[in-house]
């Protein structure tokens, strides 16, 4: 017997679609945190958005196959090394006309972070008009798992596996929402799919700061392939990230930091790397290592927080 | 010379068109596990329809079930249910063929 | 008399002429890196909008690749798009042309020509003209100030023709044309919106509708792709008669008339041509007056259409000469000649087996004189009469 009816989560007062744009049956892995991110992006922002997107996991789905599309909204196909730039043409020629149309780029993080870094750059310096979100599964996955430059220290992937002679990454990722921040987008923003009604609000403020510049929003994205995890376990695998301060997820409008969820006891890094395959041949001293940069990584963040009131 | 087939493209340019059929595939048949709900312990949050890639659970007034056809067996919805009342169960014990276009 | 009223006359350089061009045309987005010898072009559009004689929205990228992509997005949103870049800045967008042709996107891009990475070189040269030959573009090379201006509001008209829907690039030669100031006319803006007003009266390309579901750059599958790739091709094709088209039309309006695909100089009763593109083809014309003079039976026939090849045209006024020399500002890797002899080569079956000679002059500045030019046309004569011939010629290197 049903106890007590609570129906209609927060987080669904935020959905100004509620109609689903994508097909049913996508190309997607089972468990994929992108086909959850893309699905939601547009009951957020509308259906009336132009999307830009580039070759990765999105791609599969976004662009069509000849004339049959995936999805109902408009779209417009970049190369890697122009998602920005052309975002760029397509936003600067609608507010000509005086036309409000919402441009939102959508790309991995091999394109935010490596291969379209300048345009990302270049745009986001110009104050440009447009939503920029990036969703960070921390490799170039759709090729084969290779590394990216927001993969992490230590984590295995097919060019940096583990064998006799090194193991993993050696370097650390790229804090790139962070460097977005610095360029002084109007507002720059983490997010994940575990925290629901945070990103739901979070996109409706980039649907409001774009009209005064550049809006950038990276979201926490694991990939259960790549990163070698059970189907079911990708929301577990998000929210670890943020209780663990792996991921903060926080928030810069104009420039003024603040933390949007403090986690009160933060767990050990160790009950997210055991979660995640690709850090298994982590040894102790790797651990402590990967435990002092996220702490080091939270600490930043924190003192941004306070350095503008 | 001349395009013998039908143009596949109506006008110059590669443009797709999705304001008819949208394609799909048949990722219902990917599905090795199927998700089950105890009725009796749902109280109907929602949480499991949220966190569900394909966005394939669907709202039954007091509780949602999972639409067969599009259903990858993820176990998501099982994982995040706080009540725990939803099982994945090997499709190989049920009699139905679950997957669109089949019998 | 022409329809249009007579411009003001300035004193002007290629890249001010080229820039002029553009404004005149009223491009929505427009984007420039500023890259030597072509900097200009981005100041005097800049210089345009900070006076208030134009409304295109400038957009300062911060490299050439996302000044193609920014074009290419604006246009296919629906805009008339400008451009201007040179050699370096051209490789660094290869990509983003690339994917412009195969959009179709109309865009009309200045490229005041210089020399391609490879050998550090501040200097002018073809070189990249040829190292996109193969992009999809239409390719017009001009000869001097006046013509850059025309050629500009040309492309316009031949990019955005509904039977067209290519872009094209405006070639001319970089340090010689891009700063040298030449007297001018400027069209009236009236009589540029009037010239390009046909296009209003022809179908709506597609472009991007928000809110309707139409996707720009769709995968092509199988036949889808090779479909596309056929009508670039066509288009591509019809390219060559609708630049005749279009010369015809601006020279009834404008008063001047550049030719269309090909320019033909004294090529009645010529025994011999020369075929050359850009500024050297004015150099040339004083060597064909002056040849002539002696009793050389010499013909210049300027390529103005490289891409794609007049081949057609070409096939025309070169049939029935006794031989041809073909001077170019530029090196084809793979036969180790100049690049436009190559392809006149192919035209062989047209016009029939005849000595033709490879020029290659020009490279890094270096001027073609008019000493260069006699060389060559009594080289061709002597070929023309059955002396042996040297095939391809480094004319710098034999100085």
């Amino acid at each position: 017997m049903v106890q007590e009816k609570k129906r209609k989560l927060k987080v669904f007062d935020y959905f100004y679609e509620a109609e689903e744009q994508f097909s049913g049956g996508l190309a997607w892995c089972a468990g994929c945190t992108l086909e959850l991110a893309a699905r939601f992006v547009p009951k957020v922002l509308g259906k009336d958005i132009i999307l830009v997107g580039c070759p990765g996991c999105s791609a599969p789905v976004f662009y069509g196959q000849n004339r049959g599309a995936w999805h109902r909204m408009a779209y417009f196909s970049s190369l890697m090394t122009g998602v920005a730039s052309s975002a760029t043409g397509i936003s600067r020629y609608y507010r000509k006309i005086g036309k409000d149309v919402t441009v939102v780029c959508f790309t991995g993080d091999g394109c935010s972070a490596d291969i379209g870094f300048q345009p990302l750059s270049g745009a986001a310096e110009r104050n440009e008009k447009i939503i920029y979100i990036t969703y960070d599964n921390e490799g170039y996955m759709n090729t084969g798992y290779q590394r990216s430059s927001t993969t992490p220290l230590g984590a295995s992937t097919s060019t940096t596996p583990v064998g006799t002679a090194s193991q993993g990454k050696l370097t650390p990722a790229k804090n790139v929402p962070l460097l977005m921040a610095m360029h002084g987008a109007v507002y720059a923003a983490t997010a994940t799919l575990s925290h629901l009604e945070d990103f739901a609000k979070k996109l409706q403020k980039a649907k409001e700061k774009v009209h005064e510049g550049f809006v950038y929003i990276h979201i926490f994205a694991p990939c259960v392939m790549g990163w070698r995890f059970a189907t079911d376990q990708s929301i577990e695998v998000c929210r670890m990230a943020v209780r663990t301060n792996y991921f903060p997820l926080w928030e810069a409008e104009d420039g003024k930091f603040s933390l949007n969820l403090e986690v009160a006891n933060p767990k050990p890094i160790q009950e997210f790397i055991k979660l995640v395959r690709k850090f298994s041949h982590m040894q102790e001293a790797d651990i402590t290592g990967f435990q002092q940069m996220v702490d080091q990584r939270y600490a930043i963040i924190k003192k941004l927080c306070e350095v503008i009131k | 010379m001349s395009i013998k087939h039908n143009p596949i493209f109506p006008c110059e340019g590669a443009w797709s068109d999705g304001n008819g059929h949208l394609l799909c595939l048949d990722t219902g048949s990917w599905r090795v596990d199927r998700p089950i709900l105890d009725k009796q312990g749902c109280n109907y949050c929602g949480l499991c329809a949220l966190y569900c890639p394909p966005q394939c659970l669907k709202d039954m007034g007091d509780h949602f079930e999972p639409d067969l056809d599009f259903c990858k067996g993820c176990g998501i919805c099982a994982r995040e249910c706080p009540r725990k009342v939803i099982s994945m169960v090997p499709e190989g014990e049920f009699d139905d063929i679950s997957s669109k276009g089949k019998s | 008399m022409t329809l249009a009223q007579k411009g003001k006359v300035r004193v002007i350089t290629g890249n001010s002429a080229a820039a002029y061009g553009a404004m005149l045309c009223r491009p929505d987005v427009a984007t420039s890196y500023p890259i030597t010898p072509m900097s200009e072009v981005a100041e005097q559009l800049s210089t345009f909008r900070s006076n208030g004689l134009t409304d295109t929205e400038m957009v300062e990228v911060e490299g050439e690749n996302s000044a193609m992509n920014v074009v290419l997005g604006a246009s296919m949103a629906g805009g008339r798009v400008f451009t201007a870049t040179s050699s370096w800045g051209l490789s660094f967008m290869y990509d983003a042309v690339q994917h412009a042709s195969g959009y179709r996107a109309p865009i009309v891009m200045v490229i005041a020509n210089r020399e391609s990475p490879g050998i550090l070189a501040v200097s002018g040269g073809q070189q990249d003209i040829i190292s996109v030959r193969d992009t999809g573009w239409i390719q017009v090379i001009v000869e001097e100030g006046q013509e850059i201006l025309d050629m500009v509001i040309m492309a316009f008209r031949l990019a955005e023709d509904y039977d067209i829907q290519l872009p094209v690039m405006v070639n001319y030669d970089g340090f010689y044309l891009s700063y040298m100031a030449t007297a001018v006319e400027i069209p009236e803006q009236r009589d540029v919106d009037q010239f390009l007003s046909v296009l209003k009266q022809q179908p709506r390309r597609q472009t991007l509708e928000p809110g309707r579901a139409l996707g720009c750059g769709t995968h092509g599958i199988d036949l889808g792709f090779v479909e596309l790739r056929y009508r670039q091709c066509m288009a591509m094709e019809r390219v060559t008669t609708k630049l005749d088209d279009i010369d015809r039309e601006f020279s009834e309006y404008f008063g001047r008339s550049y030719g269309g695909q090909i320019e033909e100089y004294r090529t009645d009763g010529a025994e011999i041509i020369i075929v050359t593109s850009g500024g050297a083809a004015g150099t040339t014309r004083v060597v064909v007056d002056s040849k002539r003079e002696e009793g050389i039976k010499v013909g210049l026939v300027k390529l103005r259409l490289f891409r794609p090849f007049p081949r057609k045209r070409l096939a025309e006024v070169l049939k029935g000469r006794k031989a041809i020399g073909v001077i170019d500002r530029s090196v084809g890797f793979g036969w180790n000649s100049g690049p436009m002899y190559m392809e006149l080569r192919a035209i062989t079956p047209e016009i029939g087996i005849i000595p033709m000679l490879s020029y290659i002059d020009g490279l890094a500045n270096l001027d073609i004189t008019i000493p260069h030019i006699e060389r060559v046309v009594d080289e061709v004569h002597n070929a023309a009469q059955g002396k042996p011939y040297q095939e391809v010629t480094w004319i710098p290197l034999e100085e």
